[in-house]
């Protein structure tokens, strides 16, 4: 029996504010990721950017970026544009606003990894703006706001389909992983990163303990993402409880199957399993399916989420020794690649009611027409990424250089940039003039190919 | 009695601290400095890895023990680090000897063998 108007807003708004403040938390997340990834010289640069794109985000998002969307979305689908900063003046819509702030935070958070350790703050500051207030409200206002890839839009009408991403598997993870992978190659690799003969030498990060927890942090935050994309109730009144347990569900095998795939694929390759890549495969897992969750059968989630955790290793190798761009965290295998493969395989996968039943779930092949509306969506997608992120590190390093001089990198981004040290007893000095011991007796000369 | 103040310096294992600390009091010389040293020798090379890529730590993690002594024979002092740290294994360290000019306690302005 459908609940009255008012307890159907009323539920959704106490849900929606619940999400946005567990996808709030996924920011500790990234910043822990990524801390534990760099040199200690440069943790506090890490936090820097991170803090950096939040609060100039939800700045700019409000000044701006929602008022981008709301005008991507008809400028793409042929709809008249209607007073795109009307949400200034509508108290009513400002929780709807925060939600779409902290998914447009997670996307500029995610480039802050590609090109940790050698990048100006200055020019920092200008690509997180120009991320948050123009390009992921343009790949939002396509996907989430009536345009190019959605029914009506230009695209999803040729098609005669609608674009599937139900929380952002591409509009917001493949969006930032490619550009960052795009920003970590115009930032070019940090020093030392690849020797004369363009060999990749590791430089290991300072915290696997802060890159696991923030990784959990991610996880439990990702709960909001996925399933605080839906709601509870539909606007007619009718509970969702069914498509809520579907996307609890798959959200949490599909995080599963990521982190078990590349835990084996760690093993396989490098003789033992490593708590990195099982990381790391556990957020692929969580991107591959973020995409899917409602669309797909149980069983399909896992095995999207497995084939992203296993693919994080070898899609990580080729960035690094094939296309040569130092991707610090992995930002591109994980958020990446991952995302476009699951947002593609939504059809391949889909649950269908009238379909036939496969291990108590109900499968039908989704149709080509979905699978090549998938394709093209990922590739739209994938070029804004690669055009945003060519046109906003074009920009900031005009204004400001995009690299620090090979000397601040070398005392570390902490001291050059900031002034501070974020471990004294650790990292005192820390230039090549004086270096300090460190504890594990500090990466030595005899380094070797992988 | 002797006036000859020596400085027996150990490098050698940190889980054999305890050890050595424990020996140096029973043979009458409990003062000590230690500081934590890392260095090279006879132990073979760590290998770590970073996502796969491998690199190698030689500089392997000991604490460097500082012990002055004058009434006591420095060869007492040396035999019983050496007793104590010892595992047998490449990487148990090294003990030096080395003579000292002399010796100034600080609170009481005292020099020579009484100072130490």
């Amino acid at each position: 029996m459908p609940v009255g108007a008012e307890v159907v807003s009323g539920v959704n708004t106490v849900w929606a504010l619940t999400i946005a403040f567990l996808i709030f938390f996924m920011q500790p997340g990234f910043a822990l990721l990524e801390a534990g990834q760099v040199r200690a010289k440069n943790v506090g640069n890490v936090l820097m950017k991170n803090m950096t794109d939040w609060l100039f985000g939800v700045l700019v998002y409000f000044l701006l970026g929602y008022a981008v969307a709301g005008v991507v979305g008809p400028l793409t689908s042929g709809r008249e544009i209607v007073e795109p900063f009307a949400y200034m003046s509508s108290p009513g819509g400002w929780v709807t606003w925060l939600v779409g702030a902290v998914f447009a935070m997670t996307a500029a958070t995610i480039v802050s990894g590609a090109v940790a350790g050698r990048m100006n703050f200055s020019a920092y500051v200008v690509v997180a703006l120009l991320m948050i207030g123009v390009i992921y409200p343009i790949s939002e206002g396509f996907a989430w706001w009536g345009g190019l890839l959605a029914s009506g839009g230009f695209i999803g009408d040729a098609l005669g389909v609608a674009y599937k991403d139900f929380a952002g598997a591409t509009v917001v993870h493949m969006l930032g992983g490619i550009a960052g992978l795009v920003g970590a190659y115009m930032v070019g690799p940090r020093r030392g990163r690849y020797d004369d003969q363009g060999n990749s030498q590791p430089i290991p990060g300072h915290s696997m303990l802060l890159a696991v927890l923030g990784t959990l942090f991610l996880a439990f935050g990702w709960y909001g993402f996925n399933i605080g994309t839906s709601s509870i109730y539909t606007g007619s009144g009718t509970f969702l409880g069914p498509q809520i347990g579907r996307v609890a569900l798959v959200t949490t095998l599909g995080m599963g199957a990521g982190g078990v795939a590349a835990m084996l694929v760690s093993a396989t390759w490098q003789g033992k399993p490593d708590p990195l890549w099982t990381a790391n495969g556990l957020l692929a897992g969580l991107v591959s399916i973020t995409g899917a969750v409602p669309h797909v059968t149980w069983w399909g989630g896992l095995i999207i989420g497995a084939i992203a955790g296993a693919l994080v290793l070898p899609t990580y190798r080729w960035v690094v020794d094939s296309l040569g761009v130092d991707d610090v965290c992995g930002v591109f295998p994980v958020h990446g690649s991952a995302g476009a493969i699951g947002t593609i395989l939504i059809p391949v996968f889909a649950a269908d009611s009238s379909g036939t039943v496969i291990l108590g779930d109900s499968w039908a092949f989704g149709g080509v027409d979905q699978l090549l509306m998938q394709v093209v969506g990922v590739l739209v997608i994938g070029t804004l990424g690669v055009l945003g992120a060519m046109v906003a590190f074009g920009i900031a390093d005009v204004l400001f250089g995009l690299n620090v001089s090979e000397e601040e990198e070398e005392t570390g981004l902490d001291q050059s940039e900031h002034g501070i040290s974020v471990y004294p007893e650790f990292t005192a000095g820390g230039s090549r003039d004086s270096p300090g011991v460190s504890a594990d007796g500090g990466v030595s000369g005899g380094v070797q190919d992988d | 009695m002797t006036d000859e103040i020596k400085m027996v310096t150990a490098i050698v294992r940190p889980d054999k601290l305890g050890d050595v600390k424990q020996a140096l009091a029973e043979v009458g010389a409990p003062s000590l400095t230690v500081t934590n040293v890392s260095g090279r020798g006879s132990q073979p090379a760590k290998k770590g890895q970073w996502r796969g890529e491998e690199y190698v730590v030689d500089l392997h993690q000991k604490v460097k023990i500082e012990c002055v002594v004058a009434d006591i024979p420095a060869d007492d002092v040396v035999e019983a680090i050496a007793d104590a740290a010892n595992t047998g294994e490449p990487g148990d360290g090294k003990i030096f000897v080395l003579p000292v000019d002399d010796a100034v306690q600080v609170r009481t302005g005292e020099s020579g063998p009484e100072a130490v």
